[in-house]
């Protein structure tokens, strides 16, 4: 199990051993821009100390200087710190790069180094395949995660493993990445996190009590939202079934750019937008499709596109609340929603 | 001068002619297709889908200095919504039809240079894009929805001859 660390993986912050403290801490939480604060101020039944954390998700960097995604990554940075109040931490839900190039992770992590809380993150497709995750593991660390921090126990996991298409074909790793850049790529088939992180997982929750707050962070889907496109997890209901023993789990990912939410059983889900541009819902029928956000107007260059905050409470009730850089959520979203 | 007489005859043989073909019912002014020339249409077609997809996903180098293809916010041609050309768009001021809106896309986001609108390649891209949205309802004007396409069960979503690599594997 890892402490939180910083971008740079020069700081520790331990995280874990504030874990449960009831520790009185007044937070005015701004709601809807600010515009209603609420005061808690007290620990929940479970142990959990109120406290929000923000996800930023698919910046899709390009090695050219001065790409406009640079800007949207560094104007999602921007917008996480100047939340009042400032999120404990920053999970980023995969995607840094584009190409998978070493480049575009350094000016990801380089850019990323702006934010005033500490950073943790997953990879993405798009970070890995040039080199099999060498220079993002570099940057970033291990790419499979724990942490407790103020009752709540965070997992990461890399979500985006495929069968070896490649070494039988006798392609480049460029080709390789190649065929993992194009969503609806007909090649590599569903990918997921594979019997080694499984047996790390289950591993991982044997001690906890099942009314431990967990919170899962994966780049895809824990469930079968749309798997041409790779809006699924190939062993997310293994995954689910060793989480299943807890009252309740939140999974975060990223990698559909969108707002969405589901539930299944135990587990509620929740999508983050990315900070390049925005993927259509795809033609499926969704059980909850009030989260969809409007269509982006392609004419207004971030629309579609932002960041996100969740705050969770003492009970392990979680507010989330999108924000996105223009004014693309419907009237049902702009408050935000619970789960 | 043609007479009276001669313009009913002319007449009576026009009507004639009509209810021949209309009783017949097999009457054509020419023979239908064989099955050879369908084939032959159906693999035109095909190849300029398979063009049109290649395109999509970035093939052709000056129709993006950015990086950015068509298949990066449009998956599988995905809220491209062909079948609702022509309509107003709001950036024109005026209703446009899809090929404008394919090099709109080519020029902004990708910030490359426009196909020629009566070009092969552009051909290619509408015949991409209607493919994949073949037995959708056509609705021109629907401005404010994102539409989807059809579901794409596997391969590139038109009978492209599989690579034998991964998934793509059949016809």
């Amino acid at each position: 199990m890892s402490d939180i660390v910083d971008h740079s993986r020069r700081q520790f912050l331990s995280f874990a051993g504030k874990a449960g403290l009831t520790t009185l801490v007044a937070q005015a939480v701004g709601i809807n821009l600010g515009v209603v604060d609420i005061v808690r101020a007290q620990t929940g039944k479970r142990g959990v100390e109120p406290f929000r954390f923000a996800i930023i998700s698919d910046a899709h960097l390009y090695s050219m200087p001065d790409h406009k995604f640079d800007q949207q990554l560094a104007d999602a940075v921007a917008q996480v710190n100047a939340m009042t109040p400032l999120p404990d931490f920053v999970l980023f839900g995969g995607d840094v790069a584009q190409n998978g190039t070493e480049d575009q992770l350094v000016k990801g992590n380089k850019i990323l180094a702006g934010l005033k809380m500490p950073l943790k993150l997953i990879p993405g497709e798009h970070d890995w395949y040039l080199d099999m995750g060498d220079a993002w593991r570099g940057l970033f660390g291990d790419e499979t995660w724990s942490f407790n921090h103020k009752g709540v126990h965070f997992i990461g996991l890399n979500s985006i493993l495929v069968r070896d298409f490649w070494t039988e074909a006798g392609m480049t790793p460029l080709e390789r990445m190649t065929v993992m850049e194009m969503l609806e790529s007909p090649i590599p088939g569903p990918w997921g996190v594979h019997e080694k992180q499984l047996e790390w997982l289950a591993n991982d929750v044997k001690d906890l009590a099942p009314d431990t707050p967990v919170v899962i962070f994966t780049h895809s889907p824990l469930w079968d939202y749309y798997p041409r496109w790779n809006f699924q997890t190939s062993d997310a209901p293994e995954i689910r079934e060793i989480l299943s023993k807890f009252d309740n789990v939140m999974s975060y990912h990223g990698h559909v750019h969108q707002t969405l939410y589901n539930r299944i059983g135990n587990m509620s889900s929740v999508a983050a937008l990315g900070t390049a541009w925005p993927w259509p819902y795809p033609p499926v029928e969704l059980a909850f499709p009030e989260t969809r956000m409007n269509r982006a107007d392609p004419s207004i260059a971030t629309d579609g596109m932002g960041t996100q905050v969740i705050d969770l409470s003492g009970s392990f009730e979680g507010l989330v609340q999108y924000k996105p850089f223009e004014d693309s959520l419907t009237p049902f979203m702009r408050d935000g929603f619970k789960v | 001068m043609m007479t009276n007489q001669m313009l009913k005859i002319e007449r009576i043989l026009a009507v004639s002619a009509a209810a021949a073909v209309f009783a017949a019912g097999t009457s054509w002014a020419r023979a239908p297709f064989t099955d050879e020339e369908l084939a032959e249409q159906k693999a035109a077609l095909v190849e300029s889908i398979a063009l049109g997809y290649d395109l999509w996903h970035g093939s052709r180098a000056d129709m993006t200095t950015n990086g950015l293809a068509c298949g990066n916010c449009h998956p599988d041609t995905a809220a491209s919504n062909p079948q609702t050309f022509p309509k107003y768009m709001t950036m024109y001021g005026k209703v446009i039809p899809f090929r404008e809106m394919v090099n709109w896309c080519i020029e902004n986001p990708q910030a490359g240079a426009r196909l020629d609108v009566n070009g092969d390649d552009m051909t290619a891209m509408e015949a991409y894009a209607f493919y994949l949205h073949r037995g959708k309802e056509i609705t021109p004007g629907l401005a404010s929805e994102q539409t989807t396409p059809i579901v794409v069960e596997y391969g590139a979503g038109y009978a492209r001859t599989p690579t034998g690599v991964g998934v793509d594997t059949k016809p």
